[in-house]
């Protein structure tokens, strides 16, 4: 029956705005929106995880830059939010594709920890010798213009802004997917050297979906500035990376809709049961352990074959 | 002058601790195809019992590093036994992310039994040594020398040794030296295990220059990541040489640029050698 669901795009968007709206207003709509961000992160992490099969560990570099673009850009030019959230996702795909052509040269292990190595530099950055642009410590706190109902300090507004951001991406990303090129994807996943021999110049193609994936990051990163209205060095912590990697295993690694189960399960594990568990760290340890050992599939994984 | 060759001996002495808890990383690579991210759970581990022993208990500082090395060698086996040895030969980024949990356990472990708050540890030896207007504590020199020790020992062990020959071997060509009919694996386990030692004396020889917290595994860790990568991965004389020249820059920027730059250059570097000296890993 789920397996279904992931067949038909038509299906999935339903199914994806019914589960939000229904969690939305059974519980709270700020929280659910930032759901439904962090839902877009683990997508666009995912692309590059799940679909390519290259871990990176400094994705919060693309959610960060994303942030800090959409921020800057409302804070020192024009705090348009539509112009900020452009200023945002051009300026992550534009880091991406600065650092691709060093990052996707290298795989595995190598591409885990160079990403992270460079999350580091991006965090320092911002943190202390542009701290006269991104507020250093403190961040910047942002205010948006509204026009008529488009109103961003409304929390119902964001909530179908954001809505309607995921079920794009979404959609986008299937589209992406299921094409000819995500084919490619899961083949270079399978065996780079056989895609090379039969003539596809791989590294385009991960260059390319390494840019698509930082900019989806960014995407992320703009909403999540947006929502908040403010930007700080928490959106670009390296220490924050194994949240979505935990998200993308735990919903489901290779599958758009997996990605978005992952992201609700760990929004919510993290927002309802993080508040009786003081020991938090020490749990996500061990159930990226079970999760590592015995689930591998993911969630959606056992749950698409009901 | 007096404080270039100052920050170039610092540089020296904290390539040296780099290199003795990134032999073990770069081992572990190299034999095993596994990112060992529990290693920074080891370093911390090492640190803490020298603090629990030498500070808490008023042992003595030798002893404090006696009881971290037998402290780490049956937590590494543990942890190579249930956790890294289920994962060989599978998709390396099952074991990042299984080794990066055990991390998380344990740095959370040791904030439960010891706070969150940074905790110091005293210099052992306590004394400077002035040469001219040079002024060089004691204990950074005992630590370029051990580190330099380390090396040649190492050397000697993969060279001499039956175990060290079967492992370098077994770098090389792990297929080859097992239809030998020898157990790479049992021989990758005590090298795995001589690393970990390695890591907790990191730690330890780290702790009187900073101070202890519970998340400075992985603070160090990137940065040994970062030697293992420019170094090549299972390379160990290239390991050394990267560990001191990172160590170099690393205190060569923070005293001429900002001391908060010191980790981010490090990065910058090891990104500059990428770019001309590609990895196949």
């Amino acid at each position: 029956m789920f397996g279904k669901v992931e067949n038909n795009p038509t299906l999935t968007l339903v199914f994806t705005a019914a589960i939000f709206l229904i969690f939305g207003y059974a519980t709270s709509l700020p929280k659910i929106t930032d759901f439904m961000i962090f839902c877009i992160f683990v997508i666009g992490f995912d692309l590059l995880y799940g679909h390519m099969g290259q871990l990176s560990f400094g994705h919060m570099l693309y959610l960060g830059a994303g942030a800090y673009g959409c921020g800057m850009f409302a804070y020192h030019v024009y705090p348009d939010p539509f112009l900020s959230l452009l200023a945002g996702v051009l300026l992550g795909a534009l880091v991406a594709a600065v650092l691709g052509p060093l990052v996707v040269k290298t795989s595995a292990a190598a591409f885990a920890l160079l990403n992270l190595a460079l999350n580091e530099v991006g965090a320092y950055l911002v943190l202390s010798p542009w701290h006269k642009w991104t507020g250093g410590e403190d961040g910047l706190s942002l205010f948006f213009k509204k026009y008529g109902f488009i109103n961003f300090q409304q929390s119902t507004f964001r909530f179908y802004f954001c809505l309607g951001s995921l079920l794009l991406v979404v959609y986008l990303v299937l589209r992406l997917v299921r094409s000819p090129y995500g084919n490619l994807l899961k083949a270079i996943k399978e065996n780079e050297v056989r895609v090379k021999f039969l003539g596809y110049n791989t590294y385009v193609y991960k260059y390319i979906t390494f840019i698509i994936s930082g900019a989806i990051a960014a995407f992320a990163g703009a909403l999540t500035s947006i929502n908040l209205s403010y930007t700080n060095t928490s959106l670009i912590s390296p220490a924050r990376n194994v949240e979505v990697i935990f998200a993308a295993l735990m919903g489901g690694a290779g599958s758009v809709i997996g990605a978005v189960v992952g992201g609700t399960a760990f929004m919510t594990i993290s927002n309802y049961l993080a508040v009786y568990l003081i020991r938090w760290e020490m749990f996500l340890g061990f159930a990226l352990l079970v999760f590592v050992f015995w689930i591998r599939k993911g969630i959606w994984g056992y749950v698409r074959k009901v | 002058m007096t404080s270039f060759i100052q920050s170039v001996l610092f540089g020296l002495t904290i390539g040296g601790i780099l290199y003795i808890i990134s032999i073990g990383l770069s081992l572990t690579f190299g034999a095993m195809g596994i990112v060992n991210f529990a290693h920074g759970l080891i370093y911390a581990v090492g640190a803490y019992a020298v603090y629990t022993v030498a500070t808490i208990l008023g042992a003595g500082f030798v002893v404090g590093v006696l009881a971290a090395l037998a402290v780490s060698v049956p937590l590494s086996y543990v942890i190579e036994r249930f956790v890294i040895r289920r994962l060989y030969g599978q998709s390396i980024d099952y074991a990042i992310i299984a080794t990066y949990a055990i991390l998380l356990i344990g740095a959370d472990s040791l904030k439960w039994i010891y706070g969150a708050s940074p905790l110091p540890i005293i210099d052992p030896i306590g004394k400077l040594w002035t040469f001219g207007s040079l002024q060089m504590p004691a204990y950074r020199v005992v630590i370029i020398g051990l580190s330099v020790l380390i090396f040649f020992g190492l050397s000697l062990f993969f060279k001499k040794t039956l175990v060290g020959k079967i492992v370098v071997a077994g770098l090389q060509d792990r297929e080859a030296v097992r239809s030998l009919g020898i157990r790479v694996e049992k021989h990758f386990a005590i090298v795995f295990i001589i690393g970990s030692a390695l890591a907790a004396l990191g730690g330890v020889l780290y702790a009187p220059l900073s101070t202890l917290n519970p998340y400075m595994g992985f603070e160090i860790l990137v940065l040994c990541f970062a030697v293992v990568i420019v170094g090549g991965m299972g390379n160990l004389r290239g390991t050394a040489i990267a560990a001191y020249s990172l160590g170099l820059v690393h205190s060569l920027s923070a005293a001429y640029i900002a001391s908060s730059a010191s980790d981010a250059m490090v990065y910058t570097v090891m990104a500059a050698v990428l770019i001309f000296r590609p990895i196949e890993a």
